[in-house]
């Protein structure tokens, strides 16, 4: 299909519009499949710059110099060209101003990020240079993957296992994305993917505090944002069939997958609730979009599991019997993390018990004497639903309570994402519980992380005064 | 003689209930410091040795806790058989005049806006009031049979709240105030503090103790206005001044305890099951049974498993194998 002549396509383009104008409704049901492609079509050829086509033999450029890999030069030669039209990619042996190579170190211990192009292949910046920037931004954007799949050096579409067990047929590049779950938008934000989406669901992002940074992170998050359109229960079909997108990601427990279903729309579903699975969305998440996405995806597995170990290496000499016992509760003060939820699981990462563990379900109504047993060391409250440390310190119930008395209530932090929601952000919320219970032992401090994981994984060069509110143990 | 035997008898089974519920709980404490704890504030050294947590436990959550179910269970059977005798209807409860809708409907209105628990109780309380005086004055637009144009605005004032309830939950954020809401609706005594219990327990007990001290007038309310009227009684005004009461506590008590449906529907024919329709002795079991019942009810809620069981869960569960099995029973007339 990518063979089809430009004019086809814009003529294409042109009926459509014009029919748009006439009859809006009817025409942005996709009836037939050919419709929603060929409109992909026109988007990516676009970029194309078709006039440039026939010219006959590149000439040599002097934007910048190029180190490869033999077996990576071609790839490179190609996506300059398509990229500088009519110039060809200048090659030298040493000191080149970009390098672009499979053998690679980060420069310290953290897993960094290099802009990865092809599986384990990366463009490593030299020198300032924007047309640098440029072409690396283009080398890992949905069009320079569109090069590299016609030019047969990744797949057209990849065979990839959702979490709710179907196997779905993906054609590549992903270039419009509905997510309805705020979970998922956070997976795809923190693996550098937020511009493909055309509409999405946010975790945190409705209080005034998180839609302010969120906006500050992505100035598009006020003109996607879909809570009007598109949650777990609602499925609004006209603004899906207008949005035209290649994929709808959800949760597994979404409730309107039949009706997502009967207009051939892709649906992919997420179900991470544990760390295990958290680890296999990210997986997945990356393998959708490609290996740039693919690469960060990785990378923050490989951080979390990083900080998971070091943490239970730092805790180790404290006996189970002696490990802080945690209560987390929630939007109400009486309402309990139970055992399944994910708030159990950081608990434990984090070197504490979890009192509450033995519940089933979601959040449980408990009463206060049922509190008074469990007699925990420490109540963390979450960062949502209204839930304050107040309601707690200021109520004369809990006065009962060791812990209130000593004013050992905490509000888990959260920037956007709250940090003890199963996203990529929960690597901090383990993090600052385990410096909030055992100070002593555990010498991984929260604004360092909070510093790094927000700028490599969510691109956000976060703020002096931001870090002090999140990672405050008051 | 024999009905106010069993008053008493019913009346002693309460207090031992009481007194019973007081050493049930999550928290294991022996009935021995139960005993020490309450006469702790008399003889101070009693309390010694006893865990402070245990202490406060009793003080301040079981004992208020064991109140408001008491009262509210007794303002529930009061109030549903006093409203069934006026209304002359034995399918009434207390929420038939649109109590419960309107306090729900203030009770989610204040979680969306404030927060604050003593503000949503407040209210819960005023709207449930609210609800009330709209059924009462649209009844006043129509001027027919006002009993039953009063029933009829009742439970459109009722479906009116139920339909903004709806509206609130449906501009709710879903992950925060909707479950809030709907954990108001479904009715809870997990909230009791003495702070909240004693509006409460003004309330309820005046009622109480008005609707006992006008008992001996229902039989009189429950037969035709116009025998009413022969009788020497204006029946409109003192239906009103009930009508009033009865608002006031239910919305008093709904406040607090959430929606706890059914109580007042079923425990006036628990009642006249045991005493027989007199309503000298029918309100007095009526407000035992409803007490009772409640504590029960309450006792399992919150002892029975490390989660709190709501109530309508259980209210259910419990009282319709009593109530059938009362009725196999019974012989008494309704």
């Amino acid at each position: 299909m990518n063979n089809t002549p430009f004019r086809l396509n814009l003529t294409f383009l042109i009926t459509i519009t014009l029919f748009t104008a006439c009859v809006p409704t009817q025409i942005t049901q996709p009836t037939s499949k050919t419709t929603s492609e060929s409109e992909v079509q026109t988007i990516t050829v676009q970029i194309k710059e078709p006039e440039n086509i026939e010219t006959e033999k590149p000439s040599a450029n002097n934007r910048f110099t190029i180190v490869a890999d033999d077996e990576l030069k071609t790839s490179v030669a190609m996506l300059f060209e398509s990229y500088f039209p009519g110039e060809a990619a200048a090659f030298v042996e040493k000191g080149g101003d970009l390098v672009v190579t499979k053998t690679y170190e980060c420069p310290d211990d953290r897993p960094c990020i290099w802009a990865t192009y092809l599986p384990d292949s990366v463009m490593i910046q030299q020198s300032e240079n924007a047309d640098i920037e440029e072409f690396i931004t283009f080398a890992i954007s949905p069009e320079g993957q569109e090069q590299l799949i016609n030019a047969g050096d990744l797949p057209q579409q990849i065979n990839l296992d959702d979490q709710a067990g179907s196997t779905l047929v993906i054609p590549q590049p992903i270039n419009r994305v509905i997510s309805t779950y705020g979970p998922a938008t956070s997976y795809i934000y923190s693996v550098h993917a937020q511009d493909r989406l055309v509409s999405a669901s946010y975790l945190g992002a409705r209080d005034p505090k998180g839609s302010a940074v969120m906006g500050k992170m992505d100035p598009r998050f006020p003109e996607i944002m879909g809570d009007k359109f598109f949650t777990q229960n609602d499925f609004n079909v006209e603004q899906a069939a207008v949005l035209n997108p290649d994929l709808i990601v959800t949760s597994a427990r979404t409730s309107w997958l039949d009706t997502a279903e009967q207009l051939g729309l892709d649906v992919f579903l997420f179900d991470a609730e544990t760390p295990e699975r958290l680890r296999d969305a990210m997986q997945l998440v990356g393998k959708l979009f490609g290996p740039h996405s693919r690469a960060i995806a990785d990378a923050w597995i490989s951080y979390y599991d990083g900080i998971a170990s070091a943490i239970q290496e730092q805790i180790a000499e404290i006996p189970e019997d002696q490990r802080v016992r945690v209560l987390f509760t929630g939007t109400a003060p009486l309402k309990v993390a139970s055992g399944d939820m994910y708030q159990t699981d950081i608990i434990r990462a984090a070197g504490g018990i979890s009192v509450s563990s033995e519940l089933k379900g979601y959040w449980n109504d408990v009463n206060i004497e049922q509190v008074a047993l469990w007699d925990p060391d420490v109540i963390i409250v979450p960062p949502y639903g209204g839930a304050s440390v107040e309601a707690i310190t200021e109520s004369s119930e809990w006065q009962i309570l060791e812990a209130v008395q000593e004013r050992q209530v905490y509000q888990m932090p959260k920037l956007v994402v709250p940090w003890d929601t199963p996203a990529p952000d929960s690597i901090l919320g383990i993090v600052w519980i385990a410096q909030l219970i055992n100070p002593e032992s555990i010498n991984i401090d929260c604004a360092t992380e909070a510093e790094y994981f927000y700028n490599t994984f969510y691109n956000y060069p976060i703020t002096e005064e931001e870090l002090a509110t999140i990672c405050q143990f008051d | 003689m024999r009905k106010w035997i069993k008053i008493v008898i019913s009346l002693i089974f309460l207090l031992t209930l009481f007194a019973v519920s007081l050493t049930l709980g999550r928290y294991k404490i022996g009935v021995i410091d139960v005993l020490k704890v309450l006469l702790s504030p008399i003889f101070p050294k009693l309390a010694t040795g006893i865990p402070d947590i245990a202490r406060q436990l009793i003080l301040k959550v079981r004992l208020p806790r064991i109140l408001g179910a008491l009262l509210i269970g007794a303002g529930f059977g009061g109030t549903g058989s006093a409203l069934q005798a006026i209304f002359k209807n034995p399918l009434v409860d207390s929420n038939i005049l649109g109590v419960t809708s309107g306090a729900g409907f203030g009770a989610g209105l204040a979680l969306l806006l404030m927060r604050n628990p003593w503000e949503v109780q407040l209210s819960a309380f005023i709207f449930g009031l609210l609800a009330v005086l709209f059924a009462f004055l649209g009844s006043r637009l129509y001027k027919s049979t006002p009993l039953l144009v009063l029933t009829l605005m009742g439970i459109l004032i009722g479906s009116l709240f139920n339909s903004l309830t709806a509206l609130l939950k449906y501009v709710a954020d879903p992950l925060d105030t909707l479950p809030a809401i709907t954990f108001w609706i479904l009715g809870s005594l997990t909230g009791i503090t003495w702070q909240n219990l004693l509006p409460l327990a003004v309330i309820t007990l005046l009622g109480i103790v008005f609707l006992l001290l006008i008992r001996w007038r229902f039989n009189i309310l429950s037969l035709d206005d116009q025998e009413a009227k022969t009788l020497g009684l204006d029946p409109t005004s003192m239906k009103l001044i009930i009508i009033i009461f009865t608002t006031l506590m239910t919305a008093a008590a709904v406040s607090v305890s959430g929606v706890i449906g059914w109580v007042g529907l079923v425990i006036p024919h628990a009642g006249r099951l045991i005493v027989g329709p007199d309503h000298k002795y029918l309100l007095p079991i009526s407000l035992i049974l409803g007490g009772a019942f409640l504590l029960i009810i309450d006792n399992i809620a919150r002892t029975l498993l490390p989660g709190e069981i709501p109530l309508g869960v259980l209210s259910g569960l419990i009282g319709v194998p009593i109530l059938i099995a009362l009725m196999r029973r019974s012989k008494t007339g309704w």
